[in-house]
């Protein structure tokens, strides 16, 4: 067992409770995706997950052991296990594509190095070998905001598998690109989830590309699991439970 | 029968409860207010109009007991009325009567506090069209025009040296603030330090110091820095250092605050040190807003450092006063022109760097 989330409660400061008991399990090498309406806790559920934001209560455990209140080093060290990838790609636009992929490294880089920015060439080398895996090498020199969507999105999945993760973590990948692109950049998530065995949770919004990719869903509502199974078996029925009576599903080829 | 226990708080009487509270504390507020603006009223007509203007006294007779008894006279007025429901206050803390009363009142009092103080300021300020268009007058200010256009090139060699010292003073208070500016512009910024209680504190007063600095014109530290350093440069340079500090680590820390972060927590989700964290998301973010502030501010600090030559900082604003003592508008002629020169082209070239560099 990869992840085991139990019993997983977030109460902001504002007073919203976004994750009401939420428990999962993810097995190695699974493409799980997680929907639900906007607001109903899935990208809090993620960065609870590698601790971009406190959970109230509850526990995460990754690779069997429990990282829900580890501090310091013991807590970077699990995040550098684990990669993300965010809907506004969250690149630094001024930089090169190549030293936006090398962030990805600096878990495990020296503070002196990273500052100075001399790297060694191995660095370089596997920089170089993650922007293969996303087929944008010839761009590595150029400045991250010049990309269009698509790219910077490969980009920042270059920059996560500088991690070398174990389990990738992507909120909203392609919520903000047009569905061809879409579709091309989940075909990478694909891609490192089947050749390189990386276990990917993934927050999605549209039914035809969960049903394309994924393994395994979990659907939230008002922070709340309503929904776990496989991808084939969300009907008509358990859509309009998911995403209200009003829904109607959009195709998106 | 037996009565059912009140339970807790009934909501509705919650509600009125407030409401009855917060009348209550307005009515304590107008009764303040309307005291203020009667004492006000009467020691502007008093000693302003009636003094100043009417008898036209230079000095004004001065008693405590005098001040004593017209504020209790305010008191009881102010507090009658606003109690009455009829007065200014209660219209601006919304709890007045709604009647002819109150409108004709509050119309009349609130032009009549416009009025006399506006006569006030007019008396106070002096201002005397007559002085305006005087012919003496105006004969000085043909003598002295006449002159600042027929400037003495005879001290131009003397000038520009003077010059160029101010635009080093500039120059090296603008480099120097850098670093330290830096550093503490980190420490003021809100989303770096609002995680614990203890960097929050720093935060806090740092703001506090930050803000009493800045507060203080750079003509006034130049005086202060005058009397610990000598009359010299060096007292202008650390005149402007200190305020430059104070200033930009302000907008350092607003350009801090305003970046993305989306960056910073991509960049701390790959175990990235607090360190890499602020040197790689949140200080490719910054530096375009820095180098621009820099820049201006050098500009800025030239135009300073003319005036605090005034003082005693040295360069061309301490030239500039000894010919001005001396009476020789001639020479002053010449020194205004080249300032008026100076900063024309610093605009100049410091806008078309910050062009550039976005």
């Amino acid at each position: 067992m990869l992840l085991k989330v139990k019993n997983l409660h977030k109460i902001y400061k504002s007073g919203t409770h976004a994750l009401k008991g939420v428990s999962f399990e993810v097995e190695e090498g699974e493409f799980l995706v997680v929907i639900g309406l906007s607001g109903s806790g899935k990208s809090t559920l993620l960065r609870c997950i590698n601790r971009l934001i406190e959970p109230t209560s509850g526990i995460v455990e990754f690779q069997g052991k429990d990282i829900t209140h580890i501090k310091g080093e013991e807590l970077r060290l699990a995040k550098m296990k684990i990669g993300m990838v965010f809907q506004q790609f969250n690149l630094i636009k001024r930089k090169s594509v190549l030293s936006n992929v090398i962030n990805g490294k600096l878990g495990s880089l020296g503070t002196f190095e990273s500052i100075l920015e001399k790297y060694s060439d191995d660095v370089y080398q596997e920089a170089y070998r993650c922007l293969d895996t996303v087929g944008i090498t010839d761009k590595a020199k150029i400045r991250a905001d010049a990309l269009s969507g698509g790219q910077q999105q490969r980009v920042a999945i270059a920059r996560s598998l500088m991690q070398n993760p174990k389990l990738l973590l992507a909120d909203e990948p392609v919520a903000s690109l047009d569905p061809a692109t879409s579709n091309s950049v989940m075909q990478y998530f694909e891609k490192i989830n089947k050749d390189l065995g990386t276990t990917v949770i993934c927050n999605l919004h549209f039914l035809s590309l969960v049903r394309r990719y994924a393994t395994r869903v979990i659907a939230l509502r008002a922070g709340e699991i309503i929904y776990e199974g496989a991808p084939r078996d969300i009907d008509e029925n358990w859509f309009k439970t998911i995403y209200g009576e009003e829904a109607e599903e959009v195709e998106i080829r | 029968m037996i009565k059912e226990p009140e339970l807790e708080i009934h909501p509705q009487n919650f509600i009125e409860e407030n409401k009855k509270r917060e009348h209550k504390y307005n009515l304590y507020k107008a009764i303040l207010l309307d005291i203020f603006f009667v004492f006000y009223s009467i020691l502007v007509v008093q000693r302003a109009i009636y003094y100043k203007f009417f008898l036209d006294l230079r000095e004004l007779p001065f008693s405590w007991n005098e001040i004593i008894l017209l504020f209790i006279i305010s008191v009881i007025i102010g507090a009658s009325w606003a109690i009455s429901r009829t007065s200014l206050s209660c219209k601006l803390f919304g709890i007045a009567k709604e009647n002819k009363t109150t409108k004709w009142s509050v119309e009349i009092f609130a032009w009549f506090l416009f009025d006399i103080t506006f006569i006030a300021g007019w008396v106070v300020t002096k201002i005397s069209i007559v002085g305006l268009f005087s012919s003496e007058g105006l004969q000085g200010a043909e003598r002295l025009f006449s002159a600042l256009f027929h400037p003495q090139f005879g001290i131009f060699d003397d000038a520009l040296f003077a010059m160029i010292e101010t635009i080093y003073i500039a120059l090296i208070a603008t480099l120097i603030s850098i670093p330290p500016t830096l550093l503490i512009s980190f420490f003021t910024a809100r989303n770096l330090m609002k995680e614990n209680k203890i960097t929050f504190a720093v935060y806090y007063v740092l703001r506090i110091i930050l803000n009493f600095v800045r507060s203080i014109e750079p003509l006034i530290w130049a005086i202060i820095f005058s009397v610990w350093v000598g009359i010299g440069p060096f007292a202008g340079m650390i005149a402007l250092l200190v305020h430059t500090i104070a200033s930009n680590a302000k907008l350092y820390s607003e350009a801090i605050e305003s970046i993305e972060e989306g960056p910073v927590e991509a960049i701390s989700a790959t175990g990235a040190n607090k360190v890499q964290v602020v040197w790689h998301a949140v200080v490719p973010q910054i530096v375009l807003p820095f180098l621009s502030f820099t820049i201006y501010r050098w500009d800025i600090n030239v135009r300073m450092a003319t005036i605090i030559g005034l003082v005693g900082g040295g360069g061309i604003g301490t030239m500039l006063m000894q010919y001005q003592g001396l009476a020789r508008w001639r020479e002053v002629g010449l020194i205004i022109l080249m300032i008026a020169f100076v900063v024309w082209v610093m605009d100049y070239i410091s806008a078309k760097i910050r062009e550039a560099i976005y």
